[in-house]
């Protein structure tokens, strides 16, 4: 009966079975990609030229590690991060995360939304059209449609990224410049630099991707057996999306910054497209940050919700009335609305405002990273898939960096006069 | 009255006011068989290692400090026993059903009281005012209670709860025992708000029929990776308890391999009467059908037919109607249980049952099905090949369903669970 049931699929389900073989790794790593990331990248490139590159590399590194031990916590325990966190660490512990986690999450929203604003802006649309209507857009997706197949949807999309390495390479760059300033290391005493540096790993390394991965790669039911699978899918999503993130440096190094240009507004940015889109660089880079707007504004607010309501143990799901799981939507509408609700503020840049909080996501790593390293080294969970040693030195290597930077950023925040 | 979270972490010292360390954890004893577990000994940890003592040597437990009867040298640590629960490391902070409520609840707390200078394990706090007194807040929280005059919810008696299976540290019950006295669509519910891989160990754990009764309810793309997590003997065992057309719908969702794999194993009527329903597209009366339905003969009294419901009454599931065929499998009438009551015992069928049928082909859409549905009155209809033989029938739910949304309200993204 194999061959001869002809009950009928629908082409759609076919395609989407054909996409589902990328894992939650690739999914991961490419709404990393996101409005705050795109900015981020962008605002670097432009002001520090080549000068912020050598990070990326390290970054890499540093996004597969961490990745790589969300993954395995997953599959060896069959439970999301919010969840171990619950049953090991206690309700303290919890609350400080979850609630730092709601905190960030919630900037991030802010920063998706305000992506959303920048795009239709130069669509010559109000964002005061715009942004509602994104709210509620993503808000019924989520609740009444199905967000499945929507979301392969967003992901072939993020393909749209690929213009920056087209960009970058028409662009003409100094390649022996970018390979040089790849391996070269800077660090000055300056706050606006420094910032920057947390913000990019922010970006790179944000807090919700742990989470994020962790629950997808839980619903993929992935077994202990297939962990060398999910490492080469973390590992090939994490290169993906720093060789993206390089080659907007890149573009943005070798456009915006050689002619001393600040980015503003959106289509100062969308200037590091026109190497290889030329007048079509605003289109086709308001399309790719609605893009990427819209797909993290989707699983931002959806994911803290049911990451804290499951810690807490309140009702989750979207199949629940309102009554029934007050607390559930409480959190995912309030996301929602505060997220869009900042947007529409008189802010003094939709630029800066994405950037703001990815800064708050590296000030957050450490502290998730922290609590990572317990869980992974707790022999109890995860039996013989602890971390090695050179794991463990790595990642704490990893935590200081980020204290130390955090701290640096701290002292010159408090007492500027001491920069050069 | 006590809470585990208040004792949790308390120093701990001698009779003669040694210190031996701090209080780790708590061991509820249920070999009694008690429907309220014992407290039967504490943890206790010092720098260097744990020690566990019986409660037995315990003077005084609920007190700043908790304070033992003897000296230091002369308490023998107890070895853990079958059916020791460590409340901390195993209770506290886990998932838990609650089963008065048909839902899935994480412990914040756990109450204890003290009966005869034994102290027994009480209630389970689910609610606010449990979270509130682990993060060091209770009495605000309580103070805020008190104003309100409804008491705090989300305190669940002890044998009000159930673990899940694979949080489930020994052996404590029968298994799963009150779990499958669940309704099928709510123990459906909790399946679904539970991880892959704890929802198939849960429905591991059911016996076969409310297995297969719980897994109806779930929405079919989730079925099938239920079924992934399941051996393969046990899904088809599942399998065949299933009514045949939520079987077919939930074979049609499994990767090729993993049908190639379960079908050979399923009793050989079954796997047919699936492969069979499987032929028919999705949405068409054909795809929708049930082949669990009775038949019979023209020629028999009502006594006999009523006979015959009787000895078939497991089969066939929940039979509304009573269609009769000719001897090429024709359908030419259909009886309602009530005409069958009312008729005299010794009635032909012939003579009192109804030759007007409304029936649907095989392609009928499932729009057409629900519409005919409505539009007769009916708890099932027929479904008729091209030659007019009964093939199956549609009941009423599995037509509406697409009418009324049901099912597109449980189909949510899964990612985030």
């Amino acid at each position: 009966m194999r061959s001869t049931s002809y009950r009928i699929r629908p082409i759609w389900s076919r395609l989407a079975f054909a996409l589902a073989i990328i894992g939650p790794g690739i999914i991961t790593a490419n709404v990393d990609n996101d409005a705050g990331g795109i900015s981020t990248y962008s605002v670097a490139g432009a002001r520090y030229g080549l000068g912020v590159l050598w990070i990326l590399p390290l970054l890499a590194v540093a996004l597969i590690l961490v990745q790589e031990m969300s993954s395995r916590l997953g599959i060896v325990t069959g439970k999301g991060l919010g969840d171990l966190i619950r049953e090991s660490l206690g309700v303290r512990v919890t609350a400080l995360i979850l609630g730092l986690l709601l905190v960030a999450n919630w900037a991030n929203t802010v920063s998706e939304f305000a992506g959303v604003a920048a795009a239709s802006g130069i669509f010559g649309v109000s964002k005061f059209l715009a942004v509602p209507l994104a709210g509620a857009l993503v808000w019924l997706l989520v609740v009444r449609g199905n967000y499945r197949s929507v979301e392969r949807i967003f992901l072939v999309a993020s393909a749209v990224y690929l213009a920056y390495v087209g960009s970058g390479i028409l662009a003409r760059p100094d390649w022996t410049a970018v390979a040089r300033a790849a391996v070269s290391p800077r660090l000055a005493w300056d706050s606006g630099y420094l910032v920057m540096l947390v913000t990019i790993i922010g970006t790179t390394i944000a807090p919700w991707m742990q989470f994020y991965q962790q629950a997808a790669i839980v619903d993929k039911g992935l077994r202990p057996a297939e962990l060398g699978w999910e490492r080469l899918d973390v590992v090939v999503g994490s290169l993906f999306a720093i060789v993206v993130a390089g080659f907007i440096v890149i573009a943005c190094a070798s456009t915006l910054f050689v002619h001393g240009q600040a980015i503003e507004t959106a289509e100062d940015a969308a200037v590091a497209l026109r190497p290889l889109a030329g007048s079509y660089a605003s289109t086709l880079f308001a399309v790719g940050l609605l893009n990427a707007s819209l797909f993290a504004a989707a699983i931002l607010p959806l994911s803290t919700a049911y990451v804290v309501c499951e810690a807490f143990g309140w009702e989750v799901g979207v199949s629940r009335t309102l009554r029934q799981a007050p607390t559930f939507f409480g959190i995912y509408t309030a996301l929602i609305v505060l997220g869009a609700g900042v947007v529409l503020l008189p802010l003094q840049s939709l630029v800066r405002t994405m950037i703001a909080s990815q800064t708050l996501n590296g000030i957050l790593l450490p502290v998730i990273l922290v609590v990572m390293l317990r869980l992974i080294n707790d022999r109890r969970l995860m039996g013989t898939h602890v971390n090695g040693r050179i794991l463990n030195v790595l990642t704490w290597a990893i935590v200081a960096t980020l204290v130390i930077l955090t701290a640096a950023l701290v002292v010159i925040t408090v007492f500027p006069g001491s920069s050069h | 009255m006590a809470y585990l979270s208040e004792l949790l972490g308390k120093p701990v010292v001698d009779v003669d006011g040694v210190r031996l360390g701090r209080l780790e954890d708590v061991i509820a004893s249920t070999a009694d068989a008690l429907p309220h577990p014992r407290l039967s000994a504490i943890v206790v940890r010092s720098p260097s290692r744990s020690m566990v003592v019986a409660m037995e040597d315990v003077a005084v437990l609920i007190a700043p400090a908790v304070s033992l009867a003897k000296p230091i040298d002369q308490i023998r640590p107890v070895e853990p026993r079958p059916g020791d629960l460590q409340l901390a490391r195993e209770v506290l902070d886990r998932q838990i059903i609650d089963t008065n409520g048909a839902r899935l609840v994480r412990v914040n707390d756990i109450e204890f009281t003290r009966v005869d200078h034994r102290y027994f394990v009480a209630n389970v706090d689910v609610g606010m005012l449990g979270l509130f007194r682990r993060l060091g807040v209770a009495r605000a929280a309580e103070r805020l209670w008190r104003r309100r005059t409804e008491s705090p919810p989300g305190k669940l008696t002890w044998h009000a709860v159930e673990f899940l299976p694979g949080n489930q540290p020994l052996r404590l019950r029968e298994p799963a025992s009150k779990i499958e006295e669940l309704h099928p669509a709510d123990l459906a519910e909790i399946i679904s708000d539970l991880s892959r891989a704890e929802g198939a160990r849960l429905l591991s754990a059911l016996d076969v029929e409310t297995a297969a009764d719980a897994l109806e309810e779930i929405e079919p793309d989730f079925q099938a990776s239920l079924i992934d997590g399941l051996t393969n003997d046990r899904a088809a065992d599942v399998l065949e308890a299933m009514a045949p057309d939520e079987a077919a719908d939930l074979v049609a969702e499994l990767e090729p391999e993993k049908r190639s794999e379960l079908l050979p194993l399923v009793e050989r009527d079954k796997a047919e009467e699936i492969a069979a329903l499987l032929q028919h597209p999705e949405d068409t009366a054909g795809g929708i059908m049930t082949t669990e339905f009775l038949v019979v003969a023209d020629r028999l009294t009502a006594k006999e037919v009523l006979d015959l419901l009787r000895k078939r009454a497991d089969e066939v599931g929940t039979p509304y109607y009573i269609y009769i065929v000719d001897d090429a499998g024709v359908l030419t009438g259909v009886l309602a249980l009530f005409d069958l009551m009312i008729a005299q015992p010794g009635d032909h069928v012939s003579d009192f049952m109804n030759r007007n049928v409304v029936s649907v082909p095989l392609l009928a859409t499932q729009d057409e099905v629900a519409r005919a549905v409505a539009k007769y009155n009916l708890m099932a209809i027929p479904v008729v090949d091209d030659q007019g033989r009964l093939v199956g029938i549609v009941t009423a739910d599995d037509a509406l369903d697409k009418i009324i949304p049901t099912r597109w309200k449980k189909r949510l993204p899964r990612l985030y669970r």
